[in-house]
């Protein structure tokens, strides 16, 4: 709970805040100043203070080879602890998942490691593992995957089995899977509750688009379509020794790690090499002013977001670099020293150009303020991006920005494990390994003319836009004095929905006959359109976290779209009642609200109400496909997808008679199955009485009608709020 | 199979034992410690992995030594503390010193007239304001703005920051090894001779820090109005970064007395781990160090949390997800038991072996995350051993209650097993190794735990301790905490989903 004064925007790389002293002799042994020496008395001031060279220091190399099926490793022996920790980096990565599947490599990061191997469950490794307080994880990043251990010395033999039989023959063990897409869910629905994550995701999408391998966005409905086959493809499809970086750091002998690295490794086949090219899809960055409505802060989280980015191999990355650390280079660059010295307008502030490694990144200031004062700090940050190109660079923050970085690229190999990083990851991107032994004269040779070039080249103060995210009653101005202010939608979009912008496909004709079969089955296209309304009355029993529960049901809905259901449990009664303007829920305590997000959701669940859906097969919101046959007990039922009005769901049916015997809908507790056991005849209409459900692959509930009235008189009292005592 | 599990993990044992007591004498040798007639506390570790050093200043005063009126103090002077010096950031320090004697006495007299509970008059409320807001003018002219992190930044500095806790305020930074006298002119200067110029900006730089940290996230809210239950004597109730009303109250006089008081050299510890040789750099140290002032220990804390005796809740009803808080009174850390404590932390709440994680997020999905952890604000005074879990979407902060509860009744009502005690200790004493490797976060628990008890080799002595806690410890200890009396729950319960928000407009 430590409240930590500047926690400032990381604009730059750990490894990249490359910075540096003038000799990086090789071979001389590290030889201590006498420093006390130099010191006879106090120095009066900070200038007197000698500064004595820095020591010779031999950058630790590591030792680098190849297996013949294409593996690459690395070794640095570091012998001050009694430990050791390796990393075996695999090509490919989030971006290089299909769209519709949004979310994978996070799921496969976790389920790699919860799903255990084929010799044992991810538990036993857990208990394995924790008993010698060793680690050996899974993750997954944009561009890649990994297996990681870290182990005591001691337990390496027993430790490292464990980590090759991971990296090559996960289980994704289903229940892991699941377990990780509940947390997944999870994920996004909490996503909007952090300003600053909200505001991260949402610049870049005005930077790359929405569909950009680098800003696709996991959501209930992607989530829901990953599957075991998808997890097993993507690692059929990567994890070969030839797409594999393996570097090991820590208290052992090289030599004898490379007998033992290639003994391990080298019958191990390789497989199709991965591609080494990013992908680079994007939109030109979006211009504009763009509002995120947020009403529970008192701050205002404020980006300005272009294309302006440089890889790092790039002739411009050196003066980039230095504008940047004018720009926002702790406390002594101008961002900070205008908007939170001068000014006092934020606590955090920074930002600048975009350095990747393999692709173009985005340009991007962020600045947090109070909310009465969001538009004279939009504005101050435009000023500051103006005086980019109005402002000359001085001499003086020139030389600041330069010895700054120069003087703290010790920094950047100050640790064994560190230098070890840098190689995997020149490795990684095809930099050569000599890349840092550049930096120095890199940085030295930027002129006031290079920063001010670049700044013009990839600042653009008038393209950028601007994204506000705040509760806009509390603003200074409104936002529309400062451009076309463009709302976004932070909505998240309900389990079952289709994706923002996908427009639900057209139904089939296999589709439309077999959905008319289910009328017909159901008891006719006219009995349904003479539907008004419907009591349905019977027992359920549900699976609570505290152990299952039986309830009886009582429930008229009035078509098309009101409800009253009234629930006894034992814990006592309840009624809920749902309407277009309406949904609460009342009990002896009294009545209250029924959140948003569970009203959502059983919107959503009444728009796939049987009759519902019969009741708009003519609908052009609803569609039927058939996409599919699969074999439910003797049965050859034909798989259809239904979309009501946006809420996605599957029936079987048995295409001799139109019966539905199973439905499948995604929900935030996972995949749930309903299995229509039983059906029967009420007044001409058919209705399922009997049905049984698992959700997430746990049974989850069933239940019996034992009475269905059709068209009963409807009160419509039942459905206004009881009035507060 | 449980034979041979029994004996591998008996080596184990063997082996990490004296891994950690290695450990311990082979850093003994590279520790030195002085404490130097004012009272202040030296130590050098000498790490000569690559040519640089970290520091870690600890003073021994955070914001459980806050009144009502003055809360956010000793953050704010922690702010302060990067301003510079009487040679550091003036243009002329005789001239600033008498605009800002000037600031201090026009805020006074406006503060004075603009809090009048009666007969307050706005015109003079404003008079008194312009003249505060000119004097202020008038100090700032002799501003060198960030002078002080400029030369540190010039100088190849990395990770300058700083913190405020409830027990302590901690200052650090990184620099190449051929500033160490730069370093120790500059770090005992800003404790010698500091200047509170730029205060009344800064209380807005912190101000917005608060609401980013505390007003603008959902957990910051909680976490305010949940410490302000739990705690309801003691100042470990009150906020790190402070109340708005005090933020927009206290003055650079306010700073300066708490200043005097507190940043009294027999009240810190300075701790440089890395590429430095104990036989020069310690007579460079004291030579700078020794400066400062030698004056009177400031008089402990008087006031000490009762006894709880009722269980408290406290609820937020807002449109973000749910979360989930509960905790219970415990003892100081320097508490003999204070060990078992930290078991029944390593047990709850480390790894997927962990009882949280195998019944709330493993079996029952409950929650994405759930942990106990001690040390809740602070870990000097009595405090809370609390736990917190996140639940899975779709499930309220409440239905973590009662599961927490029932892992909490298997900690009093059955032994834990010998298999999960060792592993335990196994953790315990690899997780001390994994914290030896880097000079800042080394001078950080160096300097922490010479403050808090007195010596460092505590930080190595916890992990023998650990190793001594049996089965029977845990259940004592947790049947003595885990009692309704002494518990205080907090969570937010979800009234509908943030993007549902009356004004957003795009809801669907």
């Amino acid at each position: 709970m430590k409240t930590v004064r500047n926690q400032r925007e990381d604009r730059l790389q750990p490894v990249d805040r490359l910075k540096a002293v003038r000799t990086l002799a090789v071979g001389a042994i590290v030889a201590l100043m006498p420093l006390a020496a130099a010191v006879a008395q106090v120095a009066s001031t900070y200038k007197e203070i000698k500064t004595p060279k820095l020591h010779d220091f031999k950058v630790p190399q590591t030792k680098r080879f190849q297996l013949s099926n294409g593996m690459v490793v690395f070794l640095m022996e570091d012998h001050e602890l009694p430990l050791i920790r390796g990393t075996a980096r695999v090509r490919g990565g989030g971006r290089d998942v299909a769209g519709d599947k949004a979310g994978l490599a996070g799921i496969l990061g976790s389920s790699w490691r919860t799903g255990g191997t084929e010799s044992k469950t991810g538990d036993q490794l857990d208990d394995f593992l924790e008993a010698r307080a060793a680690r050996v994880e899974t993750g997954a990043s944009e561009d890649s995957t990994n297996v990681r251990m870290d182990v005591l010395k001691g337990d390496f033999e027993a430790v490292f089995p464990v980590f090759v039989d991971l990296l090559e023959h996960p289980a994704f063990r289903q229940e892991k899977i699941d377990l990780a897409k509940t947390q997944a869910n999870t994920g996004i629905s909490r996503r909007n509750d952090d300003p600053m994550g909200l505001g991260n995701r949402e610049a870049a999408k005005l930077a790359y688009g929405v569909n950009s391998p680098y800003t696709r966005q996991a959501e209930y409905s992607s989530i829901a379509s990953i599957t075991r086959d998808d997890l097993v493809s993507f690692h059929h499809r990567f994890v070969y020794p030839n797409n594999i970086i393996l570097g090991f750091a820590g208290d052992f002998d090289s030599s004898a790690m490379e007998s033992k690295i290639r003994q391990t490794f080298e019958s191990w086949p390789s497989g199709p090499a991965a591609s080494k090219v990013a992908p680079t899809e994007r939109n030109s960055a979006k211009t504009g002013v763009y509002f995120i409505p947020k009403d529970d802060v008192t701050q205002s989280n404020i980006y300005l977001v272009g294309n302006g980015s440089v890889m790092r191999n790039d002739p411009d990355y050196f003066a980039v670099g230095v504008m940047n650390e004018i720009l926002s280079g702790g406390f002594s660059g101008r961002l900070m020293n205008k908007i939170r010295s001068e000014m006092g307008l934020a606590y955090g502030v920074g930002g600048g150009v975009g350095q990747e490694w393999d692709h173009l990144g985005m340009f991007r200031i962020w600045m947090g303020t109070k909310s009465e004062s969001t538009a004279q700090a939009v504005q101050a940050l435009r000023d500051q991006m103006s005086a980019l190109e109005s402002k000359p660079f001085t001499s003086e923050e020139l030389a600041l920005a330069k010895e700054s970085i120069l003087n703290s690229f010790i920094f950047t190999m100050d640790s064994k494990a560190k230098i070890l990083n840098q190689q995997m990851n020149l490795e990684f991107y095809g930099y050569p390994a000599d890349y840092y032994s550049k930096f120095v004269s890199g940085i030295e040779h930027v002129s006031a003319e290079d920063v001010a070039r670049v700044a013009k080249k990839y600042v653009s103060p008038n393209q950028l836009s601007v994204l506000v995210i705040g509760k806009e009653k509390d603003f200074d101005k409104p936002l529309a004095t400062l451009g076309t202010v463009s709302k976004i939608d932070i909505a998240i979009p309900e389990p079952g929905s289709a994706p923002a912008g996908s427009k639900p496909a057209a139904s089939n004709a296999e589709g439309t006959a077999l959905i008319n079969k289910v009328a017909q089955y159901v008891g006719g296209a006219a009995a349904i359109q003479n539907l008004k309304a419907m009591r349905r009355v019977g027992s359920m029993s549900m699976r609570t976290p505290q152990g299952p529960m039986d309830v009886e049901v009582d429930e008229i809905v009035s078509f098309p779209d009101s409800s009253h259901r009234v629930m006894k449990t034992p814990m006592g009664e309840m009624t809920m009642v749902m309407t277009p303007t309406a949904a609460f829920m009342s009990s002896p305590m009294g009545s209250q609200d029924i959140p948003a997000s569970q009203r959502a959701a059983m919107q959503s669940e009444s728009k796939q109400d049987l009759f519902t859906v019969l009741r708009n097969t003519n609908n052009p919101d609803y569609t039927f496909s058939v996409v599919g046959t699969e074999k439910i007990g003797e049965i050859n039922a034909q798989v259809l997808q239904v979309n009501a009005a946006g809420s996605n769901f599957k029936w079987y049916v048995d295409p001799s008679n139109g019966r539905i015997l199973r439905k499948v809908s995604t929900g935030r507790q996972g995949e749930s199955i309903t299995e229509y056991t039983e059906w029967k005849m009420f007044n001409g209409i058919n209705v399922p009485v009997g049905f049984s459900v698992t959700t997430a692959g746990q049974p989850s509930g069933g239940g019996k009608l034992t009475t269905v009235e059709i068209n009963p008189t409807v009160d419509p009292k039942m459905f206004e709020k009881p009035v507060a005592k | 199979m449980t034979g041979v599990r029994r004996i591998s993990s008996l080596l184990l044992l063997t082996f990490a034992v004296s891994l950690s007591a290695q450990n311990l004498a082979s850093i003994e040798k590279r520790v030195s410690v002085k404490k130097l007639d004012n009272g202040l506390t030296l130590i050098v570790m000498e790490r000569p992995q690559a040519p640089v050093f970290s520091f870690a200043t600890v003073v021994n005063a955070g914001n459980a030594q806050e009144v009502p009126g003055i809360t956010g103090l000793a953050h704010m002077f922690e702010h302060m503390a990067f301003k510079g010096t009487n040679k550091i950031g003036t243009k002329d320090y005789e001239k600033e010193r008498a605009a800002l004697a000037k600031v201090e006495t026009t805020y006074a007299a406006y503060d004075k007239e603009r809090r009048m509970m009666v007969g307050s008059d706005s015109a003079k409320v404003a008079q008194l304001e312009k003249d505060w807001k000119s004097a202020i003018d008038e100090a700032n002219k002799y501003v060198v703005p960030n002078e002080f992190s400029k030369i540190v930044d010039r100088a190849g500095a990395v990770g300058v920051n700083a913190g405020t806790a409830p027990d302590e305020t901690v200052y650090f930074y990184s620099f190449p090894s051929n500033r160490v006298e730069l370093w120790a002119y500059l770090e005992s200067e800003r404790f010698i001779h500091p200047v509170f110029r730029e205060f009344y900006k800064e209380r807005d730089v912190v101000t917005e820090e608060r609401r980013m940290r505390t007003e603008s996230s959902p957990i910051g809210r909680l976490v305010e109005q949940f410490l302000e239950t739990a705690f309801q004597a003691h100042s470990y109730r009150q906020p790190t970064v402070g109340w708005p009303s005090d933020l927009k109250t206290f003055s650079a006089t306010d700073a300066a007395a708490f200043f005097k008081k507190y940043y009294v050299p027999n009240n810190m510890v300075v701790a440089v781990v890395g590429d430095v040789k104990a036989s020069d750099t310690m007579p460079l140290l004291e030579k700078y160090f020794s400066r400062i002032p030698k004056a009177p220990a400031p008089e402990p804390n008087r006031t000490v949390e009762p006894q709880q005796i009722a269980e408290r809740r406290v609820v937020i009803r807002e449109a973000s997800q749910p979360f989930y808080l509960e905790g219970y009174h415990r003892p100081a850390a320097t508490d003999k038991d204070n060990a078992v404590y930290s078991v029944m932390e390593i047990l709850m709440s480390d790894g997927r072996t962990s009882r949280l994680y195998r019944s709330l997020v493993r079996d029952k999905k409950l929650a994405v995350n759930a942990q106990g952890f001690n040390g809740f604000p602070g870990q000097k005074y009595p405090n809370l051993f609390a736990f917190f879990a996140v639940p899975t979407a779709g499930h309220a902060a409440t239905d973590l209650i009662e599961p927490i509860h029932s892992e909490i009744d298997r900690l009093k009502n059955e032994d834990v097993t010998a298999d999960e005690l060792q592993s335990i200790k196994t953790k315990a004493k690899a997780q001390l190794i994994r914290q030896l490797d880097s000079n800042n976060g080394l001078a950080l628990q160096l300097a922490e735990y010479q403050t808090l008890f007195g010596d460092w080799r505590e930080l190595f002595r916890e992990v023998d301790d650990i190793d001594k806690v049996s089965a029977g410890d845990i259940r004592r200890v947790a049947n003595a905490l885990f009692i309704p009396a002494n518990r205080t729950i907090g969570y937010i319960e979800s009234t509908k989903t943030a993007a549902a928000a009356p004004t957003s407009g795009g809801s669907k």
